[in-house]
């Protein structure tokens, strides 16, 4: 067994025990069960003794960004590691919607105004006090965090990235370099033909048969596509 | 083993199921249900024999005696429809016998489709060349295929004032400009393909051997020259021209006199036979490619803005490959794509710098030539961009904004990934990633790989691409399937009130608006078509 801390409250032999364990798995913490596997002992007597160090403030507990329902504790002296936090981007084993919106508008104003700008460009421009405000953001905004929420915004078309030919609206970005621009044109999703009638998005397409029970003549999609239409 | 035409037909045909319905109905609702019968029988089996048609089909149950003359009638129907094409093999008698040729017919999947394309045919031509070359083709897509003799005697009967002069002026146009052409040839042989010897051992061969149904298009298929060669009057002016100066220069007037009679015999008899004998029908591939140009011009335009289109159209037009119908890449000099941008409305202010920029933007590739700047662009990337905002659209539509950025991750990177690297890039819940990723798969969109690693504690991985070659073959046979809906639908409203395009005066006011809202209902379903028709053209045409 460990010697104790000397800076420790008191801990019986199951507490010591368990917190060593505890303390081992550093910022990927443990889960309950694992830890009950682990510490010998009476069922009774290990469950009190991990109420115990919750109690006396030396382990904490911490939702995993794998498994919500799984119930896990950490030293408190550590901060959960990314796989069990999921990362930046995540508070409380939720994503951090709040946050990730604020930044994408964020990118989105600085790409227009620079018409086309770099990852770097970008954050920089969050970076900088504005006409005398401070930035919108007290923490540090990481270059990645940045690039990653470009590239969101490439997946839903709201910027496109292109290669800098270092003239016209590139002159200020080296060429050959990745850039994001807004994108040209109507942006955004299209809206496709298949997409647009019933049969595009019917749950009972495979159903359909031109003479059985669900067949184009009665179907109700249809009706409430051609009846809905007001002329 | 059922056959067909090409293998990309091959395909349609054996995958589409629902591809084979919309044909079959469409054959239905334009020559009634026989012929739609003969159709469904070469779909479903493949190029038959005449002998076998009869058997297959079972036009007439009741009275088999009648089967070969229902069968020939309906096969003649296709052929004169530009649905079927006949052509010989040799087929090995008795032992000892001699070999004799036996004619099989196979459907022209595409050429069924495409009619459900005609209207769009026509607004081609009406735009380019006008009425008067319009009603012509209407000719040859009501009738499949005529004599420029039929065609002016249809054209006479129409409009009165119409000389022949004046069809065959447009006729001209019309082949000049490619959107007709001379018939191929009927019944061509197919001689067997001599059998290739093994090669050595773990030697693998990359030549594909045609199908039959590949050689006898090839076989029936004239040579360009062919196909376009227009209608001379019976007297040629030019020939007489020509003859002048021959005679100026001759030292025996009467030679040069007995040659000319001898060319205008011959030129008169080569006219008579052209416009009596020779038939002509639509030509399909550059109708094809007309609308595959205009869907790339209208993707750029919604993606770049209407000067990149018009400089698009513009080199389009002035493509200088020959085979511009076939290939998909286009190439044109900085002088023709200028000169085209001017004739454009808008390209008038358009600079020399700005028509350069717009041509990097839209990822032409410039070598210089002796004739000056040579731009090329590959119109297979437009299409592919096009097609993925189909599928994107309708994942959208289907599962959601979240679900369409996993799909645009997937194919923009190509390649396998991992689900939770897949709901860190997309930003989604890991849970609610996994169930998205399961229903994209159990719809076919994705392929998954279970990966399990052995080193250390067991894990368990799943790697999801996208098989585009299996989604894109499972959304064209649903696009079928909803093109054979709305027809179904829009054929249900015909037969439930026949006069529904008619004029609805005299009516009571109620009873008026109702059948107007009716009348709406129509349309809509057919405006639908023909954009859903656009979108399968680009999946299986373009």
């Amino acid at each position: 067994m460990p010697p104790q801390n000397p800076r420790l409250p008191k801990l019986s032999d199951v507490e010591s025990e368990m917190y060593s364990v505890i303390k081992s798995r550093k910022g990927s913490g443990i889960w309950t069960n694992d830890l009950k596997k682990e510490v010998m002992g009476p069922p009774t007597a290990v469950a009190k003794a991990l109420k115990s160090l919750l109690t006396k403030n030396l382990i904490k507990e911490v939702i995993s960004i794998k498994n919500k329902s799984r119930k896990m504790v950490m030293a408190v002296e550590f901060e959960p590691s990314a796989d069990v936090s999921g990362g930046a981007w995540y508070q409380s084993g939720s994503l951090d919607v709040a946050f990730i919106k604020i930044l994408r508008q964020q990118c989105r104003r600085h790409v227009e105004e620079h018409k086309v700008a770099t990852c770097e460009m970008v954050r920089k421009a969050i970076k900088e006090p504005k006409r005398g405000r401070p930035p919108v953001f007290t923490t540090e905004i990481t270059l990645q965090q940045v690039y990653e929420i470009l590239e969101l915004m490439v997946l839903d078309k709201e910027v496109e990235k292109v290669r800098s030919s270092g003239v016209g609206d590139f002159s200020h970005v080296p060429e050959g370099r990745d850039c994001y621009r807004v994108s040209r044109g109507e942006g955004g999703p299209k809206e496709g033909a298949f997409a647009s009638i019933p049969c595009g998005v019917c749950p009972r397409i495979h159903e359909c048969t031109p003479d059985g029970v669900i067949s184009p003549i009665n179907c109700v999609y249809y009706n409430k596509w051609l009846g809905g239409l007001d002329f | 083993m059922p056959a067909s035409p090409t293998p990309r037909e091959f395909e349609a045909i054996m995958v589409a199921r629902h591809g084979i319905q919309l044909a079959v109905f469409l054959i239905k609702s334009h020559f009634g249900e026989l012929v739609s019968k003969v159709c469904e029988c070469l779909l479903n089996r493949g190029s038959l024999s005449f002998q076998e048609l009869v058997r297959f089909a079972e036009l007439d149950p009741d009275d088999k005696s009648r089967n070969s003359l229902l069968v020939k009638k309906s096969l003649l129907v296709l052929i004169q429809h530009n649905c079927v094409q006949a052509f010989s093999v040799p087929k090995l008698g008795g032992p000892g016998g001699l070999p004799k040729l036996q004619t099989k017919y196979m459907i022209l999947f595409d050429n069924v489709l495409h009619r459900l394309r005609f209207a769009k045919f026509l607004a081609i031509v009406r735009n380019d060349l006008g009425p008067k070359c319009e009603a012509l083709l209407e000719g040859l897509l009501q009738h499949g295929r005529l004599t420029f003799d039929q065609l002016v005697l249809r054209a006479t009967s129409k409009q009165p004032e119409a000389t022949q002069d004046c069809v065959r002026t447009n006729f001209n146009e019309l082949v000049q400009s490619h959107y007709i052409e001379r018939c191929p040839r009927a019944d061509p042989f197919i001689a067997p393909t001599p059998e290739t010897k093994p090669g050595r051992r773990g030697s693998k061969s990359s030549v594909e051997i045609p199908t039959i149904e590949e050689q006898a298009i090839l076989a029936a298929s004239l040579s360009d020259i062919e196909r376009f060669s227009g209608i001379s009057p019976a007297t040629n002016a030019g020939v007489e021209e020509k003859d002048e100066k021959l005679s100026e220069h001759s030292p025996s007037v009467s030679v040069g006199n007995k040659r000319k009679r001898e060319i205008e015999v011959d030129s008169d008899v080569q006219a008579t036979i052209s416009e009596t004998e020779i038939l002509w029908r639509a030509n399909f591939e550059k109708f094809v490619h007309c609308l595959k140009k205009k869907a790339c011009v209208e993707n750029i335009r919604s993606r770049l803005g209407v000067d990149a289109a018009v400089i698009l159209e513009a080199m389009i037009e002035s493509n200088c490959d020959q085979k511009a119908t076939e290939n998909s890449s286009v190439t044109a000099t900085m002088d023709a794509i200028l000169e085209g941008v001017r004739r454009k409305p808008g390209g008038n202010a358009m600079a020399l710098e700005q028509v350069r920029i717009i041509l990097d933007q839209l990822g032409c590739h410039l070598c210089s030539e002796d004739t000056g700047a040579l731009y090329t662009i590959d119109l297979k990337g437009v299409i592919e961009i096009c097609r993925n905002d189909e599928v994107e659209s309708l994942v959208l539509r289907r599962y959601g904004k979240e679900a369409f950025r996993i799909l645009r991750l997937l194919v923009k990177d190509g390649g396998k990934k991992e689900t939770d690297m897949i709901a860190d890039t997309t930003f989604i819940e890991k849970k609610e990633n996994q169930v998205l990723l399961y229903k994209l798969w159990k719809d076919e969109y994705l392929d998954v790989e279970r990966v399990v690693t052995a080193v250390g504690k067991q894990l368990t991985y799943f790697l999801w691409e996208v098989n585009k070659k299996k989604l894109l073959m499972h959304i064209v046979n649903d696009m079928y399937h909803a093109a054979l809906n709305l027809s179904k639908r829009a054929g249900h409203m015909i037969e439930q009130d026949p006069e529904i395009l008619l004029p609805k005066q005299g009516l009571p006011e109620k009873l008026q608006k109702e059948k107007t809202a009716e009348k709406r209902r129509w349309m809509i379903l057919q405006s639908s078509l023909a954009k859903l028709d656009d979108a399968l053209m680009l999946f299986h045409d373009f």
